[in-house]
């Protein structure tokens, strides 16, 4: 065979790899979402999201973990994100070459791949240890631990990549360094930050580990933060190792919300990041 | 010619025929920046040696060189931006109106308000053509929303952009040519009515044609401000300035009328630059 014939071949073996490797990786995607939804679907209904959890044997719905994972996230993210923004501002903004900085970025790095299960032990040391009593506000803690490394790598990623020009160009104009970053780099960097908040939401809409050990679960319908507080990755937990069919269901049906409200946040970070960059 | 004669020279001789000369001994030519025995470095590096120079009012001076010669690095000092940097820093005196801008006291946003910058690349903020302008006046003065409108007009027009884009003031800054950019930017500078403004390679990026009008727009601009301006092109050097710089590895080698130094410079050095023989 000549050269050219052999690499043509090459080329064919290779191609075909990647192609196999692909699907395998796409496959069991598919074999989950295929699963979550002939599972999930069959089971939803509008009492999902108006019945609360129900004991083994009757009817019921997702009423009190929907409810609870939305109260538990949209707090979690009210603290993480001010605190995020406010330190990669600090250090794309103001510290860029200070030690502290340095010290921040690595010490966040491992909070960002720190195990979720270690957030929420710390969590349960320093408040439901001392306060006595697992509870809604606990959780949102946990959370928000998971949500600041996210907050603060985006916010500090996405500032640096503001242009040194604009910068320079903004202060000529005799903008105090304030004004500077509130109205230009938030600005250039207005969609990449607001992707990384809904990323953060993804990660942590999932998290079950965390939340075993702060917010718990509750069987009953609350929005009492000072008491245990249902949440969906819990109740599929508990649900899905039960022995009862009509429980395991519910399990089916709160894993395919997760999995659809994960995937519209993503898609609409997709979206907003891609907007961000052609404007 | 034998009025500006006295104020040629080189660093080889004294200078002392332009330092302390007043407006009125010069006739027409009153000192708007007096520079004198400027140091500048980055961190170790000293970037400028003893630089000795006058910008006067409502002319054009060019500041020619080759690259790394330092004629950015003095433009920059004008305004102050190298105090963004940590490691950057002046010696020396820089006059304006008599007031030494390099006294620690110096109040850097008014400064720059008086001392306005237009960079090589164009910057506009991320914001609204509208906004791009307005943001910059509101922040020094408390103007009713008509008068604003009225200065964002006016200053669109003297950037002689404003037929351009008077139907959609309210898109995005981003969304204009390369060419009308820059001009916006000149406009955005021209709107906080500078005393100075510097222009730091204003056409570098710039095709023939956006290169001719703001050529033109600088000739516009001189009877109202003093302008300095940094170029690599010497025919525009020659084409839109009064007076010349010629610099080279940090030191200012010859100042005089744009006319005499590109016809009879005095310098070998300025001569084999000019002819081409270097840079």
């Amino acid at each position: 065979m000549d050269r050219y014939g052999w690499r043509r071949l090459r080329n064919t073996i290779v191609i075909t790899l990647s192609i196999g490797a692909t699907v395998l990786g796409l496959g069991w995607l598919v074999l989950i979402l295929g699963s979550l939804v002939y599972e999930g679907l069959s089971g939803l209904s509008l009492a999902v999201f108006t019945e609360m959890t129900p004991p083994p044997g009757a009817d019921g719905g997702l009423l009190n973990p929907i409810i609870g994972s939305l109260m538990l996230t949209v707090l979690a993210i009210l603290i993480g994100t001010p605190i995020g923004m406010l330190a990669g501002t600090y250090m794309a903004e103001y510290g860029k070459a200070a030690m502290l900085t340095v010290v921040v970025r690595f010490i966040n790095d491992i909070l960002l791949s720190a195990p979720s299960i270690v957030v929420g032990l710390f969590v349960y040391e320093i408040m439901v240890a001392p306060m006595g009593h697992f509870s809604g506000w606990a959780g949102a803690v946990a959370l928000a631990l998971i949500v600041i490394p996210v907050v603060v790598r985006t916010t500090e990623d996405m500032l640096s990549l503001v242009p040194r020009e604009l910068r320079e160009a903004a202060t000529a104009l005799g903008l105090p360094r304030a004004h500077v970053v509130r109205y230009v780099s938030y600005r250039a960097a207005r969609a990449g930050i607001i992707t990384g908040v809904l990323l953060a939401i993804a990660r942590i809409s999932g998290e079950t580990a965390p939340l075993m050990f702060t917010a718990l679960n509750n069987q009953f319908f609350s929005t009492n933060l000072n008491a245990p507080i249902s949440s969906l990755p819990v109740v599929i937990f508990q649900f899905a190792l039960s022995p009862y069919a009509d429980w395991q269901k519910l399990a089916w049906i709160g894993a395919l919300i997760i999995t659809f409200a994960v995937l519209a946040l993503s898609i609409t970070a997709r979206a907003l990041s891609a907007s961000g960059k052609s404007s | 010619m034998s009025s500006i004669a006295g104020i040629s020279h080189t660093v080889q001789s004294p200078v002392p025929t332009v330092v302390g000369r007043s407006a009125n001994d010069a006739g027409k030519l009153a000192e708007k920046i007096l520079i004198r025995n400027l140091n500048f470095y980055y961190g170790d590096n000293k970037a400028l040696k003893s630089v000795n120079v006058a910008l006067y009012d409502r002319k054009v001076t060019a500041f020619i060189g080759p690259s790394g010669c330092g004629k950015s690095t003095l433009l920059r000092i004008l305004n102050r931006i190298y105090s963004l940097y940590p490691h950057q820093r002046a010696e020396g005196d820089v006059l304006l109106d008599g007031a030494n801008i390099l006294d620690p006291g110096q109040d850097l946003n008014l400064l720059r308000a008086r001392v306005g910058m237009v960079f090589q690349k164009p910057t506009p903020f991320p914001m609204s053509i509208y906004e791009n302008i307005a943001f910059g006046v509101r922040l020094f003065e408390n103007l009713g929303r008509a008068e604003i409108e009225e200065r964002v007009q006016s200053a669109l027009r003297r950037a002689a952009i404003w037929d351009e884009v008077k139907d959609k003031l309210h898109a995005n800054g981003l969304s204009l040519s390369g060419g009308q950019q820059q001009r916006l930017c000149i406009a955005r500078t021209v709107a906080l009515k500078p005393e100075v403004i510097l222009l730091d390679e204003p056409c570098s990026a710039l095709d023939p044609i956006s290169t001719a009008k703001i050529e033109e727009l600088i000739d516009e601009l001189k009877d109202d401000y003093t302008i300095a301006i940094v170029t690599h092109n010497m025919q525009q050097a020659a084409r839109v300035s009064d007076y010349t710089a010629f610099m080279y590895l940090g030191e200012l080698v010859e100042f005089d009328t744009t006319s005499k130094m590109f016809t009879t410079p005095g310098d070998r050095r300025t001569q084999d630059y000019i002819t081409g023989r270097f840079g």
